[in-house]
């Protein structure tokens, strides 16, 4: 056995990852594994019954398209915010700084009464965009907002160090080489952004697919309309229907495990083919 | 490609970096921004590039006398090189030297045959063509400074500018870049400009230096007039490689320990405590001395490098230091002991008063 193992200076290899292991196991994959458990109760039929009626595809179509959304906007707002704040001094940058990181802070269900509040018909926002037509509350858009609003942290948290690893010489030779603005940044900088992108979009979509407490405030929960597949689960709780719940449980788990791994997969394939510095 | 710049001033904050400068570099030349850090060559080479802007109003940057105060960077055709190279890291060899051909406008845009010729030509240029797939992770200090170069070279720039670019390499690697940019600009004879606080780099390369100090130009003037005449206490002492004796002027020479010296021309106001700055080998070595002119001082160590013996002394009246630089022969048959006490003689001293200032 010793020869298998591969002297290495850094001690603690065996001990780290049976604890990694060990920890992992106990916080997710236990739990998980006694959702797809609980879902076995359930025959193929009602298992498909429970998983297909229109009512739940409509949520998870809600769901999936607006944390998609929400994840993309956040990449552009996200990389605009961590840019300002990495490249420009500006009196209360500290103070901005400490705003992005709200979102994590504030209990979800204050962010939704809050959202609602603003965008309701009669809200400061809301009585500005209802002339417009536009109405956001009780609406797949204001989904979408609240979405948006959980999401920006991740974006801006995982592209600021990797803004702020990055000379600004690259930028100055780009320049100087005849590349205008647009053609710096996408030749440029953003090869150097596109992992930590990816990674913040990653982050933002998962979390935004697994919101609840915001959303249920804003969205109104019409069947067919806004209701979101988290929201759909606790009311099968709320009827005592177990099985049915980690069903529609299992089936986003599924389906959230396969988008991150393809992101991941994608990041892996982004690495090869532009190899790290 | 001529470059002008014409009363450039330039401030950060309450820091002035450039006062009032004024250069020309003439087409084809290869011209040496020398000063200690902090003298603001460096700033001086951004504003030239358009990396910079000097202060509003505070003077103007002329490219063969056409005035580019106000274009941006990626308009002014300005090869330039950092220091720390600056290159893409996600970028092949080939394809950070492709860069500035990739990034021009349709109508200029060299197909891609055209930039694979090119490209070639270049990394051949820089001897570096079998490397055209590496990163530039995968290349020493030296090859990613040719890789740099070759890249600013690739759009035909008017004027090339490069910022200390020998700075991060190891002396043996700076040598031989050294001679390569020289055989380079005998090559292609761009007008260069470059910036260094090497002032022998300077002096052996350029074909003119130009001596910053706080903002100002302390002296322009070919390597050999820099060496030999110093405009100013500054430039002897930044140049290094002398000695410094404090004394007085007294009726056209120069008092130092109670013995009188020729000074030879006195640079500033008579009858004042005067600098006077003598070159290591500008010094000759006797044991007793003929006539008045010498000091005595007391040998401390002397070792030899090549053809070239040094000799430290020591002045027996203020015990200061004098650095004596003799031929190998000389110093043989002089027979000299540690420890015993020679007469110093100046075959060469230049004085300053010590009030004396550009």
């Amino acid at each position: 056995m010793r020869h298998l193992r591969q002297r290495s200076v850094l001690p603690g290899f065996g001990l780290t990852l049976g604890y990694s292991l060990l920890y992992l196991g106990l916080i997710v994959l236990i739990p998980l594994a006694s959702t797809f458990l609980k879902t076995t109760t359930l025959s193929w039929s009602e298992f498909w019954a429970a998983v297909s009626s229109p009512r739940v595809v409509a949520s998870y179509r809600l769901s999936f398209g607006a944390s998609f959304l929400a994840g993309l906007v956040n990449c552009l707002a996200g990389l605009v915010v961590a840019w300002v704040l990495v490249r420009y001094e500006f009196w209360g940058k500290r103070l901005v700084d400490a705003l992005v990181d709200l979102p994590f802070a504030l209990p979800t269900a204050v962010a939704g009464i809050a959202l609602t509040t603003l965008y309701a018909r009669t809200g400061w926002i809301g009585a500005w965009l209802e002339p417009l037509g536009i109405s956001v509350a009780f609406t797949p858009l204001g989904v979408f907002v609240a979405l948006t609003f959980i999401g920006l942290p991740f974006v801006v948290r995982t592209v600021q160090p990797v803004l702020q690893d990055l000379e600004p010489e690259l930028e100055e030779a780009a320049a100087s080489l005849g590349a205008n603005r647009w053609q710096t940044f996408r030749r440029i900088l953003l090869p150097v952004l596109r992992p930590a992108l990816l990674t913040g979009f990653a982050l933002a979509f998962a979390r935004a697919l697994g919101e609840y407490g915001s959303v249920v405030f804003i969205s109104g929960n019409m069947p067919m309309k806004t209701e979101i597949t988290p929201l759909l689960i606790i009311t099968k709780l709320e009827q005592y229907d177990y099985a049915g719940a980690t069903a529609l449980a299992a089936v986003m788990l599924v389906i959230s495990f396969a988008l991150l791994l393809a992101i991941n997969l994608l990041h892996w394939w982004g690495s090869r083919h532009h190899a790290p510095a | 490609m001529s470059i002008e710049v014409q009363h450039v001033t330039k401030r950060f904050g309450a820091f002035t970096a450039l006062d009032d400068v004024s250069l020309k570099v003439e087409t084809g030349e290869l011209v040496a921004l020398l000063g200690p850090s902090g003298s603001g060559k460096t700033t001086l080479l951004r504003i030239i590039a358009g990396l910079d802007f000097p202060e509003p109003g505070g003077g103007q940057i002329l490219y063969h006398g056409q005035d580019v105060t106000d274009l941006p960077a990626s308009q002014r055709k300005a090869g330039f090189a950092f220091q720390h190279y600056a290159l893409f890291r996600h970028l092949t060899v080939f394809e950070n030297v492709a860069f500035g051909l990739r990034v021009r406008p349709r109508a200029t845009r060299p197909d891609e045959r055209a930039i694979r010729q090119r490209v070639g030509e270049l990394l051949g240029l820089v001897q570096l063509g079998p490397l055209a797939q590496r990163l530039p992770a995968q290349l020493s200090g030296g090859q990613r400074q040719r890789v740099s170069l070759a890249r600013a070279l690739a759009v035909e720039p008017r004027v090339l500018l490069l910022d200390e670019p020998f700075g991060a390499l190891d002396a043996k690697v700076r040598k031989e870049l050294r001679r390569w940019l020289r055989h380079l600009h005998e090559e292609i004879h761009l007008t260069t400009l470059f910036v260094t606080h090497d002032q022998e780099e300077a002096l052996e390369l350029a074909s003119r230096v130009a001596i910053l100090r706080e903002g100002r130009i302390e002296q322009v003037g070919s390597p050999e007039t820099i060496y030999e005449h110093p405009a100013s206490p500054f430039v002897y002492d930044f140049l290094g490689n002398v000695n410094l004796f404090r004394g007085r002027i007294e009726q056209g020479s120069v008092r130092i320990g109670g013995v009188r010296f020729d000074a030879g021309g006195v640079i500033g106001s008579p009858e004042t405590a005067a600098l006077a700055f003598v070159r290591p080998h500008d010094i000759r070595v006797t044991r007793c001395g003929k006539g008045q002119s010498t000091l005595p001082a007391r040998v401390v160590r002397f070792h030899t490098v090549g053809p070239v013996a040094h000799l430290d002394l020591e002045r027996l009246d203020d015990r200061s230091c004098v650095s004596v630089q003799l031929s190998k022969e000389e110093l043989q048959d002089l027979s000299l002991q540690v420890g015993e006490v020679v007469q110093v003689e100046f075959r060469k001293v230049r004085v300053f008063s010590e009030d004396y200032s550009i």
